[in-house]
This record gives C-alpha cells, sequence and structure tokens, in this order.
C-alpha cells in the first residue's frame, strides 16, 4: 500500500493537473498557428484534444479536492509566433501528450498499493494512450 | 549585424542553457538523466521539457537512448562548461570584486551567463589571475578599490566618468522624483 499522506499525493496529482493545464493552453495556441489550408483538416482534431484536456484537468482538480486539499498549479508557458503547419502541430502534441502519459505512469508507481487511485491513474493512462494512438494514425504518411 | 539582434541568434537561449545545465547536473549527480528528472530538477512540466528538447535533439545536442536517458553530445558538453565558467566568473566579478550581494551577483551572473562570448570570457580568466597571483600590484589594486570611497558627490561636468549627466543616479536603487520609468 502506498504510504504517502493525502497532502503528498496531491502534490503528485499538482504535477498531472500542470501537465494537463499546460498541455491545454498549448492545444489553444496550436490551434491559432496553423496556416494553410492544413488548418481545415487540424482544427477540429486540436479543438477537440484541448476540451478534453481541460476535462482531464478538471477530473484531477476534483480528485485533489477529494482529498482535502486545493489544487496547486505552477505552468510556465512559452509559446512562439511562429506559424505551423498541421503535421508540425501535431508532432508538437504528440511530444506533450507522450510527456503527459509518462506523468501519470510515474504517478501510477508512486501510488502503487493505493487500489482506487491505482484505477483511476489506470483510467487516465488509458485515455491519454487514445490521444497518442489517434495523433500517431493521423501523422502516419 | 547590429549588437541588440545577436541575442535571437545565439546559439542557445536562457532556457535552453539551464536545460542542458540541468541535465549535466543530474547525469554527474545520478549517472543518468530523463524528462521527468529535469523537469522536477528545473520545476516545470515534462511536457515544457519536452518540447524544449526537441529542438536541441534535432541539432545534436543532446542525446537519448533506447532507455529514454539522456546525454550531452561533446558540442552541448562544451557549451555547458563554457556556461558554468561564465556564470562563475560573472559571480565572482561581481561579488568577490565589485562587492555586490552574493544573491544578486548570482542571479545577474545567471541571466547573462551564456550571452558572454568567450572573448570576453577569457579576458576575465586573464584578471582572475592577475588578481590571484598575490602580487604586489594586484593587492594594491584591490586595497586602494575596497578603501575606494562609494559616496560621490562630484559635479558630472567635471567628473572623468560622467558627461552631462551623472550616470550613477541613472542606475540608483530608488527612482528619482519624477522619474516614470520602470
Amino acid at each position: 500500500m502506498s504510504d504517502l499522506s493525502n497532502a503528498e499525493i496531491a502534490q503528485e496529482l499538482n504535477r498531472v493537473f500542470a501537465e494537463e493545464v499546460e498541455a491545454a493552453t498549448r492545444y489553444l495556441h496550436l490551434r491559432s498557428a496553423v496556416r494553410g489550408l492544413d488548418r481545415l483538416v487540424v482544427e477540429g482534431v486540436l479543438k477537440e484534444a484541448f476540451e478534453e484536456t481541460i476535462r482531464h484537468a478538471e477530473v484531477i482538480a476534483q480528485k485533489i479536492r477529494s482529498l482535502g486539499q486545493v489544487p496547486q498549479l505552477e505552468i510556465s508557458v512559452s509559446c512562439p509566433a511562429e506559424p505551423l503547419s498541421g503535421r508540425e502541430a501535431l508532432r508538437q502534441a504528440l511530444t506533450f501528450e507522450e510527456a503527459a502519459v509518462e506523468c501519470y505512469q510515474d504517478l501510477l508507481r508512486r501510488v502503487e498499493g493505493n487500489i482506487p487511485l491505482e484505477e483511476f491513474v489506470r483510467a487516465q493512462i488509458a485515455l491519454e494512450f487514445e490521444h497518442i494512438a489517434l495523433l500517431k494514425e493521423l501523422l502516419t504518411e | 549585424m547590429e549588437t541588440w539582434k545577436e541575442f535571437d541568434q545565439n546559439i542557445i537561449s536562457h532556457s535552453a542553457a539551464h536545460h542542458l545545465m540541468a541535465l549535466d547536473d543530474l547525469v554527474r549527480r545520478y549517472g543518468y538523466a530523463r524528462v521527468s528528472d529535469i523537469a522536477r530538477q528545473l520545476n516545470i512540466t515534462r511536457g515544457s521539457v519536452s518540447i524544449s528538447l526537441k529542438p536541441m535533439k534535432e541539432a545534436g545536442l543532446i542525446i537519448q537512448d533506447e532507455n529514454r536517458h539522456l546525454r550531452l553530445s561533446e558540442k552541448a558538453q562544451r557549451l555547458v562548461d563554457a556556461i558554468k565558467t561564465k556564470r562563475m566568473l560573472i559571480r565572482r566579478l561581481f561579488s568577490d570584486l565589485l562587492g555586490v550581494d552574493v544573491a544578486q551577483a548570482e542571479i545577474d551572473a545567471c541571466k547573462i551567463e551564456h550571452l558572454v562570448s568567450n572573448a570576453s570570457a577569457r579576458q576575465l580568466v586573464t584578471f582572475f589571475r592577475f588578481i590571484d597571483a598575490q602580487e604586489q600590484p594586484a593587492r594594491d589594486f584591490l586595497a586602494r578599490w575596497r578603501a575606494f570611497d562609494r559616496a560621490c558627490d562630484q559635479d558630472p561636468a567635471s567628473c572623468p566618468t560622467c558627461a552631462s549627466e551623472c550616470i550613477g543616479e541613472n542606475v540608483a536603487d530608488t527612482p528619482r522624483e519624477g522619474d516614470t520609468r520602470e
């Protein structure tokens, strides 16, 4: 059983909370940065990903609250004012989605033995993998 | 090229310099480093680290093995060694010699360490060799500098350092009356 206190678990959850909020911010920017006809192709995907990522962040925040803690958010996002192709936007999305899933996997190791939390994290990992699979499919030549 | 534009042409940004130095520090301490380790060290998200590392991997500065362990390339190692040296030199110049508060010297060194040229850094090394040699001219120089009266009541017109206005006042801690500059 994980011997982390609720405050320590919340601290770990704050990390994934930050990953999700930051990813949502990046999706928001990517949607605006894609130029040309690509925009027609990927805008819907990026919009959907943005909304789903925000939902994930809300779920994490709720989980932190259920531990009797208040979510803490520390992010630092810098998105350059450079136009992107649809493919480049999807590549960037894949980069931070893979980072997010690794963060969840780290969390899973930290909370090993805490079955409800483990199950919650596993479910989140499954959702993240769906995101990644979609992005990889779209990036296939 | 105008000098201020060169900031954008610098081989690595301030952020990139910190990522490289964090990686170097972690590898020295633990023998390996992953994205998660750098994220914790810099207190930022993995997403940020991954996004930042991507161009550095493409530029051949960072190498990732099959276990996702990261290391610096030889080129990156040289860059990191140079930046660390410059940080130490600038911090020492500001703190030990000029008498700037240690914490402030560290902050200032951090801000410019990656922007200073190797040529200027080499001159700083030479200067510290002069100081550290402890020969009489260096001891006299330090003694006179430390005893120098920091207060200044000279008329700028007759001051050898200033021209039409007191440049010391331009960098005073408290803004002058009516001064709206940030």
